[in-house]
């Protein structure tokens, strides 16, 4: 047998790239570039970067959730609606007061959890297909929500807003948390059976139940994660606005936009690659559109319209990259 | 030891699907250490008694003992608990992973918790060392060839200890060392007294390693013998229910006529220097091994891949068909290998699967149920094919293999192209439709069509074809008369001057 041929790997250009070095380099130049060229040099110095970084909290927290339902080969429609019930259950229950804090956010993480589960439950035992079983699960969060709350409802107290406010020394909380966060979540793929589970169900769900796994408890436990960090980004918002409101998922377009960076950070939208640096390498893609579209002074239409060529670009690279590849 | 018990036995199994009785009170046993051979014909039901031991599918009745305890796996996870592994036919790799996680999936060795990498490399390089291959554990499944994918398979059922190990056509992709090695492999494994059920239509490697043969037919256990009173030609005898002279319908009688098809120097990313010739009224075989290159030649010939270099002519005239829509317009048909994925319209009637070739051809404004495509002519095509339904209008997935593949070339014949490509015209249905198809195919060379089977069914190749093709590494090979020796064909499709795998992947 000729092993040693038989170990020639693909030439270079077919592997699939590096997504997070690719997109962390784009990204640190487009920001660069354009703030040199508008003259808006602050935005180099710490306050400026640090800014930058913390619009990618909201975002980011929740597609690292979306990164695991979609290595598992699923999705999540529903955590746009999840995050406003998390966000207004957060200021609702605490009405401004700091006893009812640990209360609210348990409540809150327990709420989200359980919609993960009832994600994971619809899709893996009654076999409907995700995206139809979370938009389902999304509108029916929503209806609840908008027929209880029309408003702003409560509102949190001081002490929860330092969330999103505090800083150790330069760093702000929020931002150190998505990073450590996306360190977590890192490890659990690469260095645990749960997360070797994902990507065995997201790469070939018949084999991997054929090898034994569980693959509807892998289903729920991609799901749970992702509920849970919906709810996170809930509570985050929660604290950023002072109060949550029965819009704020919707309005950050939090469902597509996770979907997204998740896509163009390399991860498989079939399933069975990826991970959550080339997630969050998309997240800084999106934010520093945002931030380099405010330096140009240009209106928000015209950001969505590059949002939408780069995903689609995106994905085309990745998929002529890897034609072929798979056995 | 008890002589009592045995490893496994399975008694009694059945099972029944739509329209299908898979198992009829299948009964199945085996000793420690044994190498019992399981036979067959594709749908005779080996893949589902497998799959049943498996924990794949639940029985509707019958028993099943390991070492004389009953059990039932509900999950294929039991089944692997028990000590029973199972290599399917299918390869089940994850391409993107590595070999090592690939070989202990769903058995990750942890320690506190964390994934313990290093002893699933050491203990990956350990197992492929046993079934001596150096097999890097680092490198990603879909790097590999399918021979070095198989080993990488063997190794994943070695990864639990396991009592009992099925192995379902482990040679179908390996060339004559590889297999070899792997027949030696079996014999070490039951030495170690591990019980292992064989499944193989190569009747020389059952002849080689098995204790004992069983054979199964259209669902039911029709011999259990020692190997010593099963010699090949009454293996083969129980596996077809005849001889094999009354199976297959006689060659052409007549000289063929002139050139349909003729392909010089046809190359492109899985091909190079094809060139052969195909008459009118001829069947012309291609053989090969998985990934000899075969499959490709049909996608390149109907313009799915097609050729980037060389020529191709089509009744005389230079063709050049860069889409499929072109290669039918210029004469050419092709019965796809796979009826799921590429051929049945599974939610829509038997007659609008008969009619989609038509209806893809008719003008914009023709009504789409009008002159050959109305109902009656339809009904008459698959009337006369035979093709067996509760009626026409029943959706085509309730059909049965051997109906819905009819189904499928009523399609092609409402167009009557002058060549028709069939891949795998017989996977999956049973004996009867098998002759039935061979018959059509034989009828339409009889009335000056040009056909190319494309099968990785010696037998059939042998049985059918009035020249046999055959192909090796993306390239014709060889070619040898019909009625040639199953080893003389074998001989050329796995002949050693190997060139290296990336070819094949």
């Amino acid at each position: 047998m000729s092993d040693q041929q038989a170990l020639v790997p693909p030439p270079a250009w077919r592997r699939p790239p590096a997504a997070p070095p690719l997109l962390l380099a784009g990204s640190i130049a487009l920001y660069v570039g354009v703030a040199l060229w508008t003259g808006e040099t602050r935005m180099l110095e710490t306050d400026g970067v640090i800014g930058l970084l913390q619009r990618m909290v909201g975002l980011g927290i929740v597609a690292l959730g979306q990164t695991f339902a979609i290595i598992a080969g699923s999705i999540d429609l529903s955590v746009a609606n999840l995050i406003s019930v998390a966000a207004v259950l957060a200021s609702f229950i605490m009405q401004g007061r700091a006893d009812m804090m640990l209360v609210a956010v348990l409540i809150v993480l327990a709420i989200s959890a359980l919609v993960g589960v009832v994600n994971g439950a619809i899709i893996s035992r009654l076999k409907v297909n995700p995206f139809i079983a979370t938009l389902g699960v999304g509108l029916i969060l929503q209806g609840l929500l908008s027929a209880s709350f029309t408003d702003f409802a409560g509102s949190v107290p001081k002490e929860f807003q330092l969330v999103a406010y505090s800083t150790f020394g330069v760093v702000p909380y929020s931002v150190a948390a998505l990073f450590a966060l996306a360190g977590v979540a890192s490890f659990v793929l690469w260095a645990t059976r749960f997360g070797a589970h994902l990507y065995a169900v997201g790469g070939n769900a018949e084999g991997a139940r054929l090898a034994g796994i569980r693959t509807d408890l892998v289903t729920i436990g991609a799901h749970v994660v992702c509920s849970l960090s919906a709810g996170l980004t809930g509570l985050y918002l929660a604290s950023r606005l002072r109060s949550g409101a029965p819009w704020v998922g919707r309005d950050g377009v939090y469902d597509l936009e996770s979907i997204a960076v998740v896509v163009i950070g390399g991860t498989l939208l079939a399933g069975g690659r990826g991970g959550v640096w080339g997630t969050l390498a998309g997240v800084l893609l999106f934010a520093t559109l945002d931030a380099a579209f405010n330096m140009l002074g240009v209106s928000a239409y015209p950001k969505l319209v590059l949002r939408g060529a780069i995903v689609i670009l995106a994905v085309a690279i990745y998929t002529f990259r890897t034609r072929g590849l798979t056995a | 030891m008890e002589q009592a018990a045995l490893a496994l036995e399975m008694l009694d199994i059945t099972k029944t699907f739509p329209g299908v009785q898979a198992l009829d009170a299948v009964s199945f046993g085996c000793a420690r250490g044994e190498v019992h051979a399981l036979c067959g014909e594709n749908g005779a039901g080996k893949s589902t008694l497998i799959k049943i031991l498996g924990g794949v599918y639940r029985p509707d009745g019958g028993t099943i003992r390991l070492d004389g305890r009953e059990v039932a796996f509900s999950h294929p996870i039991a089944a692997r608990r028990a000590g029973v592994s199972i290599i399917y036919q299918e390869l089940s790799l994850l391409p993107h992973r590595s070999v090592a996680e690939n070989v202990f999936l769903g058995l990750e060795p942890t320690r506190f918790g964390v994934l313990d990498r290093r002893a699933m490399r050491d203990n990956a390089s350990r197992l492929l060392r046993r079934l001596g291959s150096s097999i890097a554990p680092d490198t990603l499944a879909s790097d590999l060839s399918i021979a070095h994918q198989q080993i990488v398979e063997i190794a994943k059922a070695l990864a639990i200890e396991a009592r009992i190990l099925v192995m379902d056509e482990p040679t179908a992709a390996l060339d004559r060392v590889e297999a070899a090695r792997l027949l030696d492999l079996v014999r070490r494994l039951s030495a170690e007294g591990v019980t292992i059920v064989y499944i193989s239509h190569r009747m020389s490697e059952i002849q080689a390693i098995a204790d004992r043969v069983t054979v199964l037919k259209d669902g039911r256990t029709v011999m259990t013998a020692p190997l010593a009173e099963a010699p090949t030609d009454r293996l083969v005898r129980a596996m077809v229910g005849r001889d094999l002279a009354d199976f297959y319908p006689p060659h052409a009688s007549e000289p063929p006529g002139p050139a349909a098809l003729a392909v010089r120097d046809g190359a492109n990313r899985q091909l190079r220097g094809v060139s052969f010739e195909l008459r009118a009224g001829e069947i012309v075989g291609v053989a090969g091994l998985e990934g000899s290159g075969k499959d490709a030649l049909a996608r390149a010939l109907i313009g799915d891949e097609p050729f980037e270099s060389g020529t191709m002519e089509i009744g005389g005239g230079t063709a050049k068909p860069g889409h499929p829509r072109a290669a039918i317009e210029a004469g050419l048909g092709r019965l796809s290998d796979d009826r799921k994925r590429e051929g049945l319209l599974m939610q829509q009637s038997v007659r609008d699967n008969a009619t989609l070739i038509e209806r893809a051809f008719a003008p914009a404004f023709r009504s789409p149920i009008a002159g050959s495509m109305s109902p009656q002519s339809t009904d008459q095509r698959l009337i006369k094919l035979d093709v067996r339904a509760a009626s026409f209008d029943q959706e085509a997935q309730f059909l049965s293999g051997g109906n819905q593949q009819k189904a499928l070339i009523a399609r092609w014949l409402a167009r009557d192209p002058e060549i028709l490509i069939f891949c795998e015209p017989t996977r999956g249905v049973d004996v009867a439709a098998k002759a039935a198809i061979y018959r059509i195919m034989r009828d339409l060379a009889k009335r000056g069509r040009a056909i190319l089977m494309i099968s990785s069914d010696l037998p059939e190749i042998i049985g059918v074809s009035d020249r046999i093709l055959i192909m090796r590494e993306g390239t014709l090979a060889g070619e040898l008369p019909g009625g040639a020796a199953e080893e003389d064909v074998m001989a050329i499709a796995v002949a050693h001057d190997r060139v290296p795998d990336a070819m094949a992947s």
